[in-house]
């Protein structure tokens, strides 16, 4: 089967069945994939549900220039992403990640790459539902451009969750 | 009598009027999910930054870790707004 463009960013639950289906290579014998998935705890809080939202205008287009990046990094043919947005519960699937390339090494390589890059640079926002009945966004990695950072700011995950109750 | 534009309109005209979508915690700290401001001809999403962070400490910490996007893409902070202009404020992002 042909690849398939489909939405980088999805309202309803991820199907690694078509995840597979649209990303056959014959010239692959190498799969790797990764689902993060709805944990019930974070920083020794007791989690209920999460709410995951983006915006999908930059989220969309981020998200296809990661795998087309990790890709030519990797030299593997197939990167591809989806993150789920809403409401998910204790287990359900937020991200899909699947890297297809001829061997495993790269394959392995790519597919990590690809998860971090898409945690790290891609405009997607977690609110946690705690079981005392409270909520909390989960801070994470500014996007602001290098130029525009203070110098001793770091990009990357850098501070502790700060939580706005709410 | 004169011809030209009367001051109301001159008025109008240098200034730039510009929607702003806030994203996760910032929908919460800014107290709204979108916000219209008024800002002076050839302003930047800096002067924009600055007009935003008047409206409480913490509104002005977050945007210091704040992202402006515009279309489907982030821009610096020295780039000029135009009347019109959809922005989006990013803050730190934790997906996965």
């Amino acid at each position: 089967m042909q690849q398939q463009d489909t939405p980088r960013i999805q309202s309803t639950p991820l199907s690694l069945d078509v995840l597979l289906a649209h990303t056959e290579r014959a010239d692959c014998g190498a799969l790797a994939i990764f689902a993060g998935t709805v944990r019930d705890h974070h920083e020794g809080r007791a989690v209920r549900s999460l709410t995951y939202s983006s915006y999908a205008r930059v989220a969309e287009k981020l998200i296809r220039d990661i795998e087309a990046e990790i890709a030519a990094r990797f030299a593997v043919p197939v990167c591809r992403a989806v993150h789920r947005v809403g409401a998910l519960g204790i287990g359900e699937t937020a991200i899909l990640a699947i890297a297809r390339g001829a061997h495993r090494a790269e394959t392995f390589a790519a597919m990590q790459a690809l998860v971090e890059a898409v945690k790290h640079r891609v405009p997607i926002w977690k609110e946690e539902f705690y079981a005392d009945g409270s909520s909390a966004f989960v801070n994470g990695c500014t996007l602001v451009a290098a130029e525009d950072l203070p110098p001793a700011e770091s990009r990357l995950h850098c501070t502790p969750t700060q939580s706005i109750e709410s | 009598m004169s011809s030209g534009p009367s001051p109301c309109i001159t008025w109008v005209d240098e200034r730039v009027q510009v929607t702003v979508e806030c994203c996760g915690v910032a929908s919460r700290i800014a107290g709204a999910e979108h916000l219209a401001v008024v800002l002076p001809e050839a302003a930047t999403v800096l002067d924009l930054f600055e007009v935003l962070a008047e409206r409480s400490t913490e509104m002005a910490e977050l945007l210091a870790r704040c992202a402006c996007a515009r279309g489907d893409a982030i821009v610096p902070r020295g780039t000029q707004l135009a009347d019109g202009d959809e922005l989006a404020l990013l803050p730190p992002v934790a997906g996965g």
